[in-house]
């Protein structure tokens, strides 16, 4: 598995910390976009308490990004669990080179965060909805 | 200046052509890969730079008078983007093409600049139109497209002045108007007859002509309150949204496709006729105005009302046979009478006038030639009397 982008210290902390914070409502987001170069992810912005079409607003047309995603998922015994999915943000309008950097650092970020889910917004803000996303982790 | 200028370019159909911005220089295509830049030098123009980026033949262009950019559309399914830049070995300006990936995967049709020159919208075989704006963020162009409702080719597309608006002829015999919308390109645009609060993708109207055919031209008038189209059917349509008003012009001649406003009651439309023709008119009705091409109508013999083709010496010989039993006449002149041999396939405005009003367009066609006519030379000849027998 060759390496291509470097994953800073800082953000590997900054990733620890995202997933331990204490959650009491709503999703929360942290955005990591690729500096393509200096080749090293940058965190980009952190949104706490936001829905999901804010941050579909929030999140760049046409640029790839990876967005960790604390997501208030309520289940249908009652039960409410703030999972951490891995949303792999990649419109088609996207510059290819930019598009083949970010899907080669991907499996190597989602192992810095230890994430097991992640989704695939290949569509832009269309695809990224909040029925979506409960379809993806209920099933 | 009333005579048209005649230039003849090729022996070979000129599939599109524009010139810049001081109309000094002009770039067209020769049916094949390549665009060729050509300079005013005395009475004629000469090849002075060839720009050969594609694989198929180009089937459109068009020069962004302020930002000096040339956008280029070809079959090959791609569009380059060519913009003049000071080459450091040799110290003269050269073109430099910029790829721009519309992920169509039919050949493009048609290429326009927007307005404010920031957007262009790319017509395609693929039954959508890509609307390219560039990111300076990733350092490219991105292609979004307008799909629905569309179900056949676009084979024309023309912007409204402020911007966002675009009108577009489709095989599938409609003419629509749609809005391209790019959210951090375009401001929010202000109420306009077509509705207000568009989103990208929204359509703002669908008209169809009478008989229907295909769409081969359509354009905003210069204000961009009215749009007007020519189909298939030997028809040029005029739409008012307002009332909504269609008028609807049958010509008793071939299809026209292409079109251009020359001021908010005129336009000059050209096509298989092999001449310019003018129509003028109001919200109160259209009507046809005259040719541009008087020598057409100056040849004596001809019948009145006949077209360019139909009135050469060999159809004159054939007819002649038939009625009147004249027989072996040879035919020695197969020239149409007209300026234009062959189809007319671009009209495009070249000078604006004092008033604000397009006073010459120049036209190119399937003969090689680039003819640039004055507006305000219309003859009503041999078009005289068929008036009567248009339909409103």
């Amino acid at each position: 598995m060759s390496h291509t982008v470097d994953i800073p210290p800082e953000l590997k902390s900054s990733l620890r910390k995202f997933r331990f914070a204490k959650r009491s409502q709503g999703h929360a987001a942290l955005v990591v976009k690729i500096d393509r170069n200096e080749l090293i992810m940058k965190e980009e912005e952190q949104y706490d308490n936001i829905s999901i079409e804010e941050l579909a607003e929030e999140l760049p047309e046409n640029s790839p990004r990876y967005v960790v995603l604390s997501y208030e998922l309520k289940h249908s015994d009652g039960r409410t669990s703030f999972p951490l999915v891995l949303v792999n943000w990649a419109p088609t309008t996207c510059e290819i080179k930019m598009m083949t950097l970010h899907a080669s650092a991907l499996i190597e970020f989602q192992n810095t965060a230890d994430v097991s889910k992640v989704i695939e917004v290949r569509d832009g803000p269309d695809g990224l909805t909040k029925e979506t996303i409960d379809a993806k982790l209920l099933s | 200046m009333s005579a048209p200028e005649v230039y003849s370019i090729a022996q070979a159909p000129i599939t599109c052509h524009t010139f810049n911005a001081d109309r000094s220089q002009l770039a067209l295509s020769l049916n094949d890969n390549n665009i060729n830049i050509y300079t005013k030098q005395g009475k004629e123009w000469q090849v002075t730079e060839t720009l050969s980026e594609h694989d198929k033949a180009i089937t459109s262009v068009d020069w962004a008078p302020r930002t000096n950019c040339i956008v280029t559309a070809s079959q090959d399914r791609n569009a380059y983007v060519w913009s003049q830049s000071l080459d450091p070995n040799t110290g003269r300006m050269v073109w430099k093409p910029t790829l721009v990936l519309l992920r169509i995967n039919r050949a493009a049709t048609f290429v326009r600049w927007s307005p404010n020159e920031d957007k262009f919208a790319v017509a395609s075989g693929a039954r959508t139109i890509a609307i390219c704006s560039f990111d300076p963020e990733n350092n490219w162009w991105v292609a979004r497209h307008l799909k629905k409702p569309i179900r056949s080719t676009v084979l024309s597309v023309d912007w409204h002045p402020n911007n966002v608006l675009l009108a577009a002829g489709s095989a599938d015999m409609k003419a629509r108007v749609f809005s391209a919308y790019i959210k951090d390109v375009d401001k929010r645009p202000a109420p306009t007859v077509w509705g207000e609060k568009l989103p990208f993708n929204t359509v703002c109207g669908e008209y169809a002509s009478l008989t229907g055919g295909w769409v081969h031209a359509v354009g905003f008038s210069p204000s961009g309150d009215t749009l007007a189209f020519a189909s298939h059917d030997s028809s040029i349509t005029i739409v008012y949204p307002g009332g909504p008003m269609v008028y609807t012009i049958r010509l008793q001649s071939l299809p026209h496709v292409t079109l251009t406003w020359t001021a908010e009651d005129t336009l000059v439309a050209a096509g298989h006729d092999c001449q310019p023709i003018v129509y003028s008119g109001g919200p109160g009705g259209w009507s046809l105005a005259g040719t541009l091409d008087d020598s057409a109508t100056k040849t004596g013999a001809t019948r009145v009302g006949t077209v360019g083709r139909l009135n050469t010496a060999a159809f004159n010989a054939f007819r002649n046979a038939d009625t009147r039993g004249h027989t072996s006449e040879t035919v020695t002149d197969t020239e149409l009478h007209t300026i234009h041999q062959n189809t007319i396939t671009s009209v495009r405005p070249h000078e604006v006038g004092a008033g604000g009003s397009v006073a010459r367009v120049s036209t190119s066609g399937v003969d090689g030639k680039l003819v640039i006519w004055n507006v305000s030379a219309v003859s009503v000849g041999g078009l005289a009397g068929r008036l009567g027998a248009m339909r409103m």
